[in-house]
């Protein structure tokens, strides 16, 4: 057992945990409010060209109604003040199907629906640019400095030189994020401040984004957000909706509450861009690797480049001279990509990591001896050296656990009655790093009780971000948890970075630690003693007989970690029962290794690694967005098209972290893992079902009709 | 939802007369079809005579079988004892829809109602002859992967989404409906319509007529019945083609094959040609695939959906197989 | 490589250590089991199972419910339907709109928002709750349906400061994250504890035609059974987990590895 007066590294249960299983916890429209009105949504039915009328006359008339907006009487919003995907109500242009174009508020929402089908929009249209296939024939460069031509060695020209190569075509869809917690807002005005309940990844961006939008200063504009239904990347930079609210609120001088319907989801908060990427591997006989190159085609807005960084993985993975990554892209009319889980990272993984498989039986190796013969010893994208690199370590350990041994390397030899039994391996990565951030500590004594209060403008969604803190605090201070209390999700408290791209829990934490070592620094200074043994600040409190006593302390990155390549990284293993009459599949066995540094609550880093881990299943095997061409619109519109995995589709899910220090990234040495959890994940279960059924299915997801 | 007056019907006889009266009004089952078409502006009633309260909840044996109420909950139905029984191809049927949540709410006789997935149908900025005649079909030549490759016309391709009416289309069930001025039986097969130039027509019912309930005949296929339905996710997904099965046997003889395809057509689709080759014959895999074979051979694929045909094929052995096994 | 880590806490195995095997009947009688859990909520409530510090402040920083349900304007509301009906025991009558569903109702007028809507059509499972004894969906149930009928939702599952065994089992086996789809998943899982008991079949039942009796729930068979619940944030092992602790009442092993 471990020492248990320390409490990071505990699994102890989720502080707030109590509030989301008893229904208290606060999302952004459980909020009561009085005279609250309510806002509905109204979208363009053209996916290019321009509204030439609308004609709300009879949805005026519509009783309850209070007010009908629309890019006529909106008022003038700064369009570049942050928020993506435009969609502002700013003039009459359409560029995608879907696009906000005007919005009803009333006194119940049931009103403020009726009404807005009695809306009449009439168009110019204009031909649209909604044919991925075809228009992929022709992309153009990205403007993005990061996504110019990386040339390593020779380049693909290295390819000749090989021996045994793979080069294939890997497709992803669309993919939305779907937090259960659709987009909503509510908004209150005092004055000339402006309270908004919304559910925010990065509080202090939204605030600055949504003051901006509204030409007004951030301290006028409050983001409250303790608890987040999801997020995924959605709700990392905001959307229209949210200062949408705000100008409802304004102009019908009521509270406005303003929640987006899942069918709106589709085309109002972002996507995961579809992409086509090439995979040329080759190398010699022995499986040394002489040359990569990764080429993708992928989509974006018309008038905004978002594109997901599919090449990340293939830069680090593994040790050739000679490799080729390229980005080229499409601008259709579609609303703007964005951040979703893993970006970049996931789906570039499964191109990576199935043809890593793919060369693996070529040659007729083991995947992972082939992995780790290719392990490189420093990054070889920039030649840093490693802070600390488990990829080879989470592919022992976790071959061990998971009895890799039974695999038969033979696919389709594997049967138990009708179903198919397949094993995959794939491995992923996603850098580690830490953001500016800062906390606020609050110390009172009463009763000889020292009590702590966390103040820091960071977010939970899910992420157990909460606990961590109370955990880290706990330690700092030399208090149990429950005499920590945390407050995060205000944009009143002080700044923090995002949770987004795994940077939460390394930022927040230090940001927490240095405020906790601080505050003791500055508690010895006080009491004026010196101390043989450097005494807890719960310990000055008490023994000093001090009643209050905060600090703040604003935290940044090492300036040492920049000299080094810092990632996490893992392998996954996954086992796969495929039934070979239907093509059904079915993840029974998955376990996920990870090499992320500290871990600071295991039971809620393992949820987070699941989680993971289901999102990369939903990607592998069920998850697809489909535009009709024809009109740009999504054929696939609500929840019963678009399929989340369902507790039946997951089997038993394993995590095993692996036992790392490493304090160069960050002096907590935390790493993050909400991202990494679905790196390689798909790869390992398309790479399971080919083990499973010897179909090598390039284009996901793998539906049953893809294995008849 | 447009607005409407909301009624709770006392009696069978009641809820005819109001729906006679008005065109637009409609009756509320469970409400997890009609709720969701009112949501999305697909159906527009402005009465909603609600038949929760009207005392057709029985599930019995009668003289000849066995009779479904008709506001007899999908859950209830599914675990009859007498159901479960003798009639388990049902039970597996309608436990192989939707979830636990809504088979607690949906009705017997509002599941038969229910209308097709097509997601053109169900977004009223596209064209869609079902939800507006002469409107065009959007399915046609778009997004058709989940649509008919039987029996579909130029009009409409969609396919009709219930499991339950699989198994009863297989089970050679009738349909009792009250109107305003009697009562009347309609078989299975003729109930569900195909969507020749009438694709706004899902079924034979008329406006104001009230299905009180199903009755099903005595069969003896308990013991040899099966339902495979495959989709794209494990559960609470719609079917992409899905089997109901049962056999008659004589020791390896096959005295009567029972054979409906849901996912495949507008209407249950029976797969009488299957059925008319195994009538007789040994039940072997060669038999089987054999009949399959023949059942197909008809079928006709759209661009999106030309799997369906090998998927069905195979639904189709393994269903049989499975029935025989017991 | 050690297994289980941190499977159980010393206060938790202090307090667990001396639990007997339940037998089989105890599960059968009650649907879940009360007397684990009685001990594991009097865990919760000293602190030591569920530290809540954070809890205290914002568990009665919010009104839950409203006793008063507020009159809105009379334009507010066509088609006028008064509803009588009672939510977690106590009796509420209310003038609504014919078009609001349950959901709407329980969120926007009585203050209880506990109850999620994720999809509005009965694509999630958010809004479960569970109308006299059985589990549905509150996004697909007109309110005007619901004339003496008796809701409960997930603010009426704890009994004082008592926790329901379910809510408790999700908390020790994390089986939430962002907690959206939480309130419904658990209104799911106590209306399976009852659908057990009673035998209902489900699709991932081998014998359907044997006669229903009180079933011991297999894996599979929870997974099918709440596949009507969706969680983005991919709980799933953890809610299975959960409700099998919470249905035989015999602790379920927590697993996280670490390598040596
Ligand atoms: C997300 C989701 C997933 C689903 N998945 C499946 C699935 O996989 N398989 C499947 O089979 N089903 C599935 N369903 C459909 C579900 O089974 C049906 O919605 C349900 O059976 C309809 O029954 P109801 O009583 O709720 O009908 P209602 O919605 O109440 O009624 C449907 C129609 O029937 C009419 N009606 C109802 N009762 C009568 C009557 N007695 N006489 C005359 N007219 C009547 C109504 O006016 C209405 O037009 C799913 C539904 C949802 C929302
Ligand atoms: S297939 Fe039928 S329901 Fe679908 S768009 Fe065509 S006409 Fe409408
Ligand atoms: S909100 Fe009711 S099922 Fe999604
Ligand atoms: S906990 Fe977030 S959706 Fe289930």
């Amino acid at each position: 057992m471990e020492n248990s007066t320390k409490s990071i590294g505990k699994g102890i249960d989720r502080i707030d945990g109590i509030l989301k299983i008893t229904g208290k916890a606060t999302y952004a429209t459980d909020y009561p409010a009085k005279n609250m009105a309510y806002a509905v949504l109204f979208k363009s039915t053209i996916a290019a060209g321009q509204i030439t009328k609308i004609d709300s006359t009879e949805a005026e008339k519509y009783p309850g109604v209070i007010k009908v907006i629309t890019h006529e009487n909106a008022p003038r919003l700064n369009t570049k003040g942050g928020l993506r995907g435009g969609a502002l109500l700013q003039g009459p242009e359409i560029i995608f199907h879907g696009q906000h174009i005007g919005i009803v508020v009333a006194e119940t929402f049931e009103q403020a629906t009726a009404a807005a089908h009695l809306i009449k929009v009439e168009y110019n249209q204009k031909a649209e640019k909604t044919n991925f296939e075809k228009l992929a024939e022709t992309p153009t460069m990205p403007k993005g400095k990061e996504l110019a031509d990386q040339v390593r060695g020779a380049g693909k020209s290295a390819m000749k030189t090989a021996e045994v190569t793979v080069e294939e075509l890997y497709e992803t869809p669309i993919e939305h994020h779907h937090p259960m917690e659709p987009h909503a807002t509510m908004a209150m005005w005092e004055g000339d401040k402006l309270t908004l309940y919304n559910g925010s990844q990065i509080i202090n961006g939204a605030q600055t984004a949504a003051a901006a939008t509204l030409n007004m200063k951030p301290e006028q504009v409050r983001i409250i957000s303790p608890f987040i239904g999801g997020g995924f990347g959605s709700k990392g930079g905001q959307w229209a909706n949210l200062v949408l609210t705000a100008v409802a609120a304004k102009m019908v001088n009521r509270p406005v509450k303003l929640a987006l319907t899942r069918q709106q989801m589709f085309n109002s908060v972002g996507l995961r861009q579809r992409n086509m990427q090439k995979l040329s591997i080759g190398a010699t006989k022995e499986g040394k690797l002489v040359a990569l190159a990764h080429e993708i085609i992928s989509h974006t807005a018309i008038n905004d480049e978002y594109i997901e960084p599919c090449g990340d993985c293939t830069k680090i993975m593994y040790d050739v001279p000679n490799s080729l990554i390229t980005y080229r892209v499409v601008p259709m009319n579609i609303i703007l990509p964005t951040y979703t889980r893993g970006p970049g990272k996931s789906t570039g993984s499964f191109a990576l990591e199935s043809a890593m498989d793919e060369l693996a039986y070529k040659l007729k190796m083991d995947p992972i001896e082939l992995r780790i013969k290719n392990e490189p010893p420093k990054d070889p994208s920039n030649g840093k050296p490693w802070s600390s690199r488990t990829t080879v370590k989470c592919l022992q350990e976790g071959a061990k656990a998971f009895g890799w041994d039974k695999r038969k390397a033979e696919p389709g030899t594997n049967k138990i009655g009708d179903d198919l039994i397949g094993y995959g391996v794939a491995c992923g990565t996603y850098p580690a790093r830490q953001r500016d951030s800062s906390a606020i500590i609050k110390l009172t004594l009463k009763n000889k009780v020292v009590h702590a209060k966390v103040e820091i403008a960071a977010s939970d969604l899910g992420t157990g971000t909460n606990t961590i803190l109370a955990q880290t605090a706990a330690d700092g201070l030399g208090l149990p948890v429950n005499q920590i209390t945390v407050k995060l999700g205000d944009s009143d408290l002080p700044p923090a970075a995002g949770s987004v791209g795994s940077v939460g829990a390394s930022s927040f934490a230090n940001a927490v630690n240095d405020a906790c070592i601080k505050i003791t620094d500055e508690l010895l200074a006080k009491s004026g003693k010196q101390f043989f043994v450097r005494p807890t600040a719960a310990q000055l409190m008490i023994s000093e007989s001090f009643t209050d006593f905060q600090t703040r302390s604003d935290s940044k990155a090492p300036a040492e970690a920049e000299k080094y390549s810092a990632h996490s990284f893992n392998a996954n293993f996954a086992e796969v029962r495929v039934n070979s009459i239907t093509g059904m599949v079915k993840v029974t066995r998955f376990l996920a290794v990870t090499g992320a540094g500290k871990i600071l609550n295991p039971k809620t880093a393992r949820s987070q690694i699941i989680g993971g881990n289901v999102w990369g299943i939903g990607m592998a095997l069920t998850e697809e967005s489909v535009i009709d061409p024809r009109y740009g619109n999504f054929a696939t519109r609500s929840f019963a098209d678009y399929h989340v995995p369902t507790n039946l589709d997951i089997g038993n899910l394993d995590a095993m972290f692996i036992n790392e220090e490493d304090l160069i990234p960050n002096k907590m040495g935390v790493k993050g893992i909400g991202e990494v959890g679905i790196v390689g994940v798909a790869a390992a279960v398309a790479n399971a079902v080919f083990n499973a059924t010897g179909k090598r299915v390039r284009s996901l997801p793998i539906t049953p009709d893809k294995l008849l | 939802m447009k607005p409407f007056q909301f009624i709770s019907a006392t009696n069978p006889g009641d809820a005819v007369a109001r729906l006679t009266k008005n065109p637009e009004a409609a009756f509320l089952g469970g409400g997890t079809n009609l709720l969701d078409l009112m949501k999305e502006h697909v159906s527009l009633p402005n009465e909603i005579i609600d038949i929760g309260n009207l005392s057709l909840k029985e599930i019995k044996a009668t003289a000849t079988g066995f009779h479904l109420g008709a506001l007899a909950k999908n859950t209830e139905t599914a675990n009859h004892p007498l159901i479960r029984k003798h009639l388990p191809l049902l039970s597996k049927a309608i436990l192989a829809g939707a979830s636990a949540q809504i088979r607690n709410m949906a009705t017997n006789g509002g599941n038969l109602l229910q209308r097709t997935r097509c997601s053109y149908f169900y977004d009223i900025s596209m064209p869609c002859n079902k939800r507006v005649p002469g409107s065009g079909c959007a399915a046609l030549e778009g997004f058709n992967r989940m649509h008919a490759i039987f029996g579909w016309s130029e009009q409409c391709v969609a396919v009709y989404p219930s499991d339950m009416a699989i198994a009863l289309s297989a089970l050679n069930a009738t349909v009792k409906v009250k109107t305003s001025v009697a009562e009347r039986l309609i078989p299975f097969k003729d109930f569900h319509l195909l969507p020749g130039n009438h694709p706004e027509k899902d079924n034979s019912l008329a406006h104001g007529e009230l299905i009180t309930g199903i009755e099903i005949p005595n069969n003896s296929l308990a013991a040899h019945s099966a339902y495979v339905k495959v989709r794209d996710r494990n559960s609470y997904a719609f079917a992409l083609v899905s089997v109901a099965a049962g056999l008659s046997l004589n020791g390896n003889l096959i005295q009567s094959a029972h054979l409906a395809m849901g996912g495949v057509a507008h209407k249950p689709w029976r797969a009488l040609q299957a059925e008319d080759f195994l009538k007789g014959k040994p039940a072997t895999i060669a038999n089987f695939t054999k009949a399959a074979e023949l059942e197909m051979a008809s079928a006709k694929a759209l661009p999106n959906n030309r799997f369906k045909i090998e998927m069905g094929r195979k639904t189709l052995i393994n269903a049989l197989q499975l029935a025989f096994k017991g | 490589m050690k297994q289980n880590k941190t499977q159980l806490t010393p206060e938790e195995h202090r307090l667990f250590g001396d639990l007997m095997p339940e037998e089989l009947e105890e599960v059968i009688q009650s649907g879940f089991n009360r007397r684990h859990f009685v001990k594991l909520m009097g865990l919760a409530s000293a602190g030591l199972l569920a530290s809540y510090a954070l809890g205290a402040e914002q568990l009665f920083a919010r009104a839950v419910e409203t006793d008063e349900i507020p009159d809105l304007i009379p334009n507010a509301i066509e088609n006028g339907v008064n509803v009588t009906f009672k939510v977690n025991s106590s009796s509420k009558s209310i003038l609504i709109d014919s078009r609001m569903t349950l959901l709407d109702t329980l969120r926007e007028r009585i203050g209880l928002t506990g109850s999620k809507k994720g999809c509005d059509h009965g694509q999630c499972g958010a809004c479960t709750v569970i109308v006299d004894g059985h589990r549905v969906l509150s996004c697909l149930t007109l309110a005007a349906t619901c004339q003496g009928k008796s809701v409960i939702t997930i603010e009426g599952l704890a009994k004082e400061n008592e926790l329901n065994p379910m809510q408790a089992a999700f908390l020790k086996h994390d089986g939430f994250q962002c907690g959206f789809c939480t309130p419904g998943q658990i209104c799911s899982a106590v209306a399976l504890m009852k659908e057990a008991k009673e035998g209902q079949a489900s699709f991932a039942t081998t014998h359907i035609s044997a006669d229903a009796k009180p079933i011991l729930l297999s894996d599979e068979e929870i997974a099918e059974r709440m596949s009507g619940n969706i969680c983005r944030c991919g709980a799933y092992p953890n809610i299975v987990a959960a409700i099998k602790e919470a249905q035989t009442g015999k602790n379920v092993p927590q697993n996280w590895l670490f390598t040596d």
